[in-house]
């Protein structure tokens, strides 16, 4: 990433090949899954810019994906049935909320931050199903439709499939750009030692809640998305119980690369989708995999892999967490 | 009223009686342990086994699911907590889960899923100030009160509690002494989830045992943990107490509520009395 211009050239190449890998794989797993993989491959970007890149790890991250997915129920329910006026509605609210909670939760650190977001996130979990289980459906959801304008139907599923991954590309094309810019670097900086950047001069608490908020954000345009694929919203989309899904899917490919978290939402996907199918007791399957994760693989596959590729050529240099 | 208390303080002793092994853990070994969960849960599960065999007398049975909890304690704290000291505080969530993740499981395996109902084990109503109270939640508060003391004197008296303590405050010199932290951090390790194991045990009459039983719990004896300070007994002691007593009130009046409660006021603690870990 010497000059500019290779960093434009280099996230272009990616992009190809994100996208490329994601339509390969689609005649495999069919339109539907694949959309669900994509969803899910932009929430762990969203975690992952706050676990990976800036070494805090929430262990609630399911409010703010929830955030997304209700306030675009909402919005539909009540505003207006414009699937992007709803979708940038749904990004507001998981905004709002980061800035909200982002003061009170970006100044603890480590297990301090998981907890407190996991306790956030029960409080969520007990508004949308127990406090205002009339707006919300509570237990049992809702369902939700938008309205067509000429090609843009979201009924259609290789539309659908279609501007889903074009989000992700354009996700993905954002958070390199962020991550490579001088922010981006002060972020992992502060992941690396946090005193020192203070000692440096910087206010780390802007940068953080700002942080903060970005995956805030991110993780509410997942769930928007996810309420678009699905066409309905339960509580499983806030449920707290499943927020170690994300973890598992960053840890597996990799913490600190924004590969590394496209290719561990897909692999967690994959193991959750069909592994549940052939072996029954798939949870015990899913704690070995990540003891050995944790004792062995520390850099996740992406991270693995490129270590290997990167004795022989000298590939995008990848951190290890 | 009198029966709310009465309850706020049934919850708080067995919340207290959990969360000592977790305010353990975390204060000296700076583990958040989701494995202690899983403790809670065995605990009740090995209760039950053992009941037909002790002939149905609750006490041996309790005794016994609280020494099987031993040997699987020590395994977890062997080959998994051992080998996370001093590497990045994630890794050691993302372990002890991972554990808790197994640990469940098995259990739906050899047990089944279905919730397992319990009956009182005194069935002996007390009239006291005019309301009846079952007996065994007094018997359970009384118990709590006595591993307090029991702690305090283990805390104060014994070689080990010393070494504990010391540790609490400064590992590296208690090392530099001569002595080997972690054979000790083993202990209290074990013990810790004893006493997780006979909180299992007390409550399994009070509500039904499912295998996710121990994970709710633990969330609500993190926030004990939090809010009473890391490794700090008399700490725990109060905000379980506290923090029970928030439960029963909250749940008098909205029962849904009761549990969210205790994360709102962990929230408020954690706001104005932040924990560098």
């Amino acid at each position: 990433m010497a000059t500019q211009n290779s960093t434009g050239f280099k996230s272009f190449r990616d992009i190809l090949i994100i996208a490329a890998g994601f339509l390969a794989i689609m005649p495999v797993l069919g339109i539907n899954r694949t959309t669900d993989f994509i969803i899910f491959s932009i929430f762990v970007l969203a975690f992952n810019i706050l676990y990976g890149f800036m070494g805090r790890l929430s262990f609630g991250h399911m409010l703010y994906l929830g955030s997304g997915a209700y306030g675009i129920t909402l919005f539909t329910e009540h505003v207006s049935r414009n699937p992007f006026l709803a979708i940038i509605a749904g990004i507001c609210v998981g905004a709002l909320l980061g800035a909200i909670l982002g003061p009170i939760i970006v100044r603890t650190t480590g297990a301090c931050f998981a907890l407190i977001n996991l306790a956030f996130n029960q409080v969520g979990y007990f508004l949308v199903v127990v406090a205002f289980s009339r707006q919300t459906g509570g237990e049992d959801g809702m369902s939700v439709s938008f309205s067509k304008f000429g090609f843009i139907d979201f009924s259609n599923k290789p539309f659908k499939f279609g501007f889903v991954l074009l989000c992700l590309l354009v996700t993905y094309y954002l958070l390199r750009k962020f991550t490579s810019s001088p922010y981006g670097i002060l972020i992992k900086s502060i992941k690396e030692n946090e005193t020192r950047v203070k000692f440096l001069g910087y206010n780390t608490f802007n940068y953080k809640w700002i942080t903060f908020v970005i995956s805030s954000s991110l993780s509410a345009f997942a769930g928007a998305l996810s309420i678009i694929n699905y066409g309905y919203v339960t509580p499983s989309f806030i449920d707290p119980s499943r927020a170690v899904e994300v973890l598992f899917a960053a840890l597996i490919g990799g913490a600190g690369s924004l590969y590394g978290a496209i290719i561990g939402g897909v692999i967690y996907m994959a193991i959750s989708n069909y592994l549940a199918s052939y072996i029954p007791r798939w949870e015990m399957f899913l704690g070995f995999a990540l003891l050995i994760v944790v004792f062995r693989f520390r850099a996740g596959v992406w991270g693995y892999v490129s270590e290997k590729f990167k004795s022989r050529t000298k590939a995008i240099p990848v951190r290890t967490p | 009223m009198i029966s709310t208390i009465a309850y706020g303080l049934t919850i708080g002793a067995i919340l207290f009686i959990i969360s000592i092994g977790l305010s353990l853990t975390f204060g000296t070994m700076r583990i958040v342990n989701f494995a202690h969960g899983l403790v809670y849960t065995l605990g009740a599960y090995f209760l039950i086994s053992t009941l037909p065999f002790a002939r149905n007398n609750f006490i041996l049975g309790a005794l016994v699911a609280v020494l099987a909890v031993i040997p699987i304690s020590y395994v977890i704290e062997r080959f998994v907590v051992r080998k996370l000291y001093g590497i990045s505080i994630d890794y050691a969530i993302i372990a002890t889960y991972a554990v808790a993740l197994i640990g469940i499981d098995a259990i739906k395996w050899i047990w089944g899923a279905s919730p397992i109902p319990l009956s009182d084990p005194v069935g002996i109503d007390i009239s006291l100030f005019g309301i009846t109270l079952p007996l065994y939640r007094l018997i359970i508060i009384l118990l709590a009160v006595v591993i307090f003391i029991a702690l305090l004197i283990f805390f104060k008296k014994t070689m080990v509690g010393k070494i504990v303590v010391a540790a609490l405050e400064d590992k590296d010199a208690v090392r530099g002494l001569g002595i080997s932290v972690d054979k000790y951090f083993t202990y209290i390790f074990v013990i810790g989830s004893c006493l997780a194991a006979l909180g299992g045990v007390l409550y399994a009459p009070i509500t039904s045992v499912h295998p996710y039983m121990g994970m709710m719990v633990l969330l609500v004896s993190f926030a004990v943990v939090l809010v009473g300070g890391l490794g700090n007994i008399k700490g725990t002691f109060v905000s379980a107490f506290v923090l029970g007593m928030v439960m029963a009130i909250t749940g008098r009046y909205w029962g849904p509520a009761a549990e969210t409660m205790v994360f709102v006021v962990m929230g408020i603690v954690l706001i104005f009395k932040p924990i560098d870990v």
